[in-house]
């Protein structure tokens, strides 16, 4: 490797999160040294496995140049309405029913959303922000807003399934990893494949770039963009139902609010929301870092209700560190 | 530049479906929909997130947008609390010059906090060159956790008697709420920053063709401050109504504005690319959104209708304007 091949390197966006993670946690271990125990990174992976799974969903969707705020709409009522099914007993007592309506919400939504932004064109922001307040505003009206938590017996059991369980020797608390850690793995792989070697995948790239030239080029760019929001819906809802597994409850608004999370990962991990920018590492150290701000600023005797400014300020400093890479671009509205 | 024969053509659309809205609701209840009581509680509603729809407005026309608007509206709803809680605290009684002088420096320090918000919306916009939509999604998450943090999650309340007059009294001896005026002078000074100064046509011209405007010498920096800025103390106004309105302040607030005043910007003309839209189609569709707002409550329909039938209006609306722009681009291209 040559010498300014390494250092644009050494200074690149991945590399600034990098170092910005490093520092946090040093700081934090430095003040609680607790900190450097097994359960850190178990407890982390719990809490930023569904961040991650949406973010993965949310970085399609900027990477074609939109922007997509409708998730946790989506989200619940992917999870709502096959609890509710299940509770008046209409589904029955298999899991797979359970993914299958859920799976089909998801659909039905990102079929609007598809519709809306790739074929009637209108702005991505607003189209999805209208399926948002169509999606939960329908939710809350047909099925009500109780709280359930009766599910299938199969869900329990995958509940029950760990990969590892740490025990914590001095207090005794048990940090167990759920197996469902594999599936944004397996996800994450199965997109990074098809975003890297597939036709299909460049083609995302490319309409984010530059959406005319792509079409010159011979991308079918609004069948691309089409399909783009339908496995963002997908994904939203198999989501939703790990969601409803690990957490033993659905409510109408469990997701509500995590769209900012969501948004401030992919944009610190590097994503751009004109388009054409984002990679899945980028992505997973951006959820790193928020997943850490969000667990750890307690521990460094911040009070936990400072969350959402510390959010904002994750996502302030991803905006600029974004901009200032690309130079700065003067005189935009 | 401008098509007067369109402009007329979306204020006529907008008086048939406040037409339409009439018809409907004299089928279906006559009786509680057309009484002076009803009217009365629609003269006090919807200033709130009308004045809201202004400063989206602004924002939309310079082709960006405004989505803090509402954090802006919960911070400077909260100074104006706080302030007039550490003068007046509580409990006590003050005479009536004190009131007036705290009501004045609270709602000074409410617009105060409104332009300081915009104006650090608008640096990032004009100097850094990022997208509109990205910094003040950043702002708002900034700007709500602020109030988050100051209140700790609960309300902040207790203001003055007199404080809640301003979103809930009546000028005396009439049924003309003090909101009012408050709007109509808004709306006044709105419609004069973008008819009659320099800065509206930059704005125009700024959201028509931003390249355009760069090469013209227009000053994007400082326009682009300044429109937020005013976008920026408008939710300020709205901050302190909503706040004696409810006579509380939180975070949470008035989070379902952001759509609203969306649709309503969109209903009223103002086309999200930029460079459409005036004061007179805005001012019509928030009218129209509050006479639909106030059928549907008499109608005992539930918020949470409320939100599906603004999600899908909006929708609807911006088909609309699709289709039509659709249409027209081919009569020009068939010309």
């Amino acid at each position: 490797m040559n010498r300014t091949k390494s250092k644009a390197f050494f200074t690149s966006n991945t590399m600034i999160l990098v170092y910005v993670i490093l520092a946090f946690s040093v700081v934090v271990a430095l003040r609680q040294p607790a900190f450097l125990s097994p359960a850190t990174p178990i407890n982390l992976c719990r809490a930023g496995l569904f961040t991650f799974c949406f973010a993965l969903c949310e970085m399609l969707v900027m990477i074609t140049g939109g922007i997509d705020v409708s998730f946790p709409a989506i989200g619940c009522v992917s999870m709502y309405v096959p609890m509710v099914l299940y509770d008046r007993g209409i589904l029955p007592d298999n899991g797979l029913y359970f993914v299958l309506v859920a799976l089909l919400c998801g659909l039905i939504f990102g079929l609007l959303n598809g519709v809306l932004v790739s074929y009637l064109r209108i702005p991505s922001l607003i189209a999805t922000l209208a399926t948002s307040s169509i999606a939960s505003g329908f939710l809350a009206f047909a099925f009500g807003v109780k709280d359930l938590t009766a599910m299938p017996t199969a869900f329990t059991k995958i509940y029950e399934m760990n990969l590892v369980t740490y025990t914590d020797p001095a207090s005794g608390l048990s940090y167990p990893l759920t197996v469902l850690i594999f599936v944004p793995v397996v996800l994450a792989v199965v997109m990074a494949l098809i975003l890297r070697y597939t036709m299909g995948g460049r083609g995302l790239y490319a309409m984010g770039g530059n959406l005319s030239a792509a079409r010159i080029v011979g991308f079918p760019v609004r069948r691309l963009q089409f399909t783009t929001y339908i496995v963002s819906g997908l994904i939203t809802s198999l989501t939703a139902v790990m969601y409803v597994i690990l957490m033993h409850n659905a409510s109408t608004t469990a997701l509500m609010g995590n769209e900012m999370l969501v948004i401030a990962a992919c944009v610190v991990g590097g994503c751009s929301l004109s388009g054409g920018k984002g990679t899945i590492g980028g992505v997973l150290l951006g959820t790193l870092l928020i997943t850490l701000v969000q667990n750890h600023l307690n521990m460094l005797g911040i009070d936990t209700r400072w969350q959402t400014l510390a959010v904002g300020i994750v996502l302030l400093f991803g905006v600029l560190m974004t901009s200032l890479q690309a130079g700065r671009g003067k005189g935009r509205v | 530049m401008k098509n007067p024969l369109a402009r007329n053509k979306q204020v006529g659309t907008l008086i048939a479906l406040m037409a339409l809205v009439c018809v409907l609701m004299l089928i279906f209840c006559p009786g509680s929909y057309f009484t002076a009581k009803n009217a009365k509680s629609m003269l006090f509603q919807f200033p709130e997130y009308g004045i809201l729809a202004f400063g989206m407005m602004l924002c939309m026309i310079a082709g960006g947008i405004d989505l803090s608007l509402v954090g802006i509206m919960n911070l400077s709803g909260l100074t104006a609390a706080l302030i007039l809680l550490a003068l007046i605290p509580e409990g006590t009684e003050a005479s009536a010059e004190f009131t007036a002088v705290a009501l004045i420096v609270s709602s000074v320090a409410a617009l105060l906090v409104g332009a300081l918000c915009g104006l650090f919306n608008g640096f990032l916009i004009g100097y850094f060159g990022i997208p509109a939509m990205l910094v003040t999604l950043c702002s708002l998450q900034l700007f709500t956790g602020l109030v988050y943090g100051i209140t700790g999650g609960p309300a902040v309340t207790g203001m003055c008697d007199a404080f809640k007059e301003i979103a809930n009294g009546t000028i005396a001896g009439t049924f003309v709420p003090y909101v009012l005026p408050i709007f109509v002078i808004v709306l006044l000074v709105v419609a004069f920053i973008l008819h009659k100064t320099k800065l509206g046509r930059e704005i125009y011209y700024l959201g028509t063709n931003r390249k355009a405007s760069v090469f013209s010498g227009i000053n994007t920096l400082k326009t682009s401050m300044l429109t937020y800025m005013t976008s920026g103390i408008l939710g300020g106004v709205s901050g302190i109504l909503i706040t004696s309105h409810l006579n509380a302040a939180k975070s949470s607030n008035g989070t379902s504005y952001t759509l609203l005043t969306i649709l309503i910007v969109v209903l009223g003309g103002v086309h999200p690319d930029g460079g459409k839209g005036d004061v007179v189609g805005v001012t019509l569709s928030v009218l129209l959104m509050q006479m639909i707002s106030n059928a549907f409550t008499l109608l005992h329909i539930s918020q949470d209708v409320k939100n599906f039938a603004n999600g899908a209006l909006l929708i609807l609306v911006l088909v609309c304007v699709m289709l039509i722009r659709k249409v027209e681009e081919k009569k020009k291209a068939q010309q």
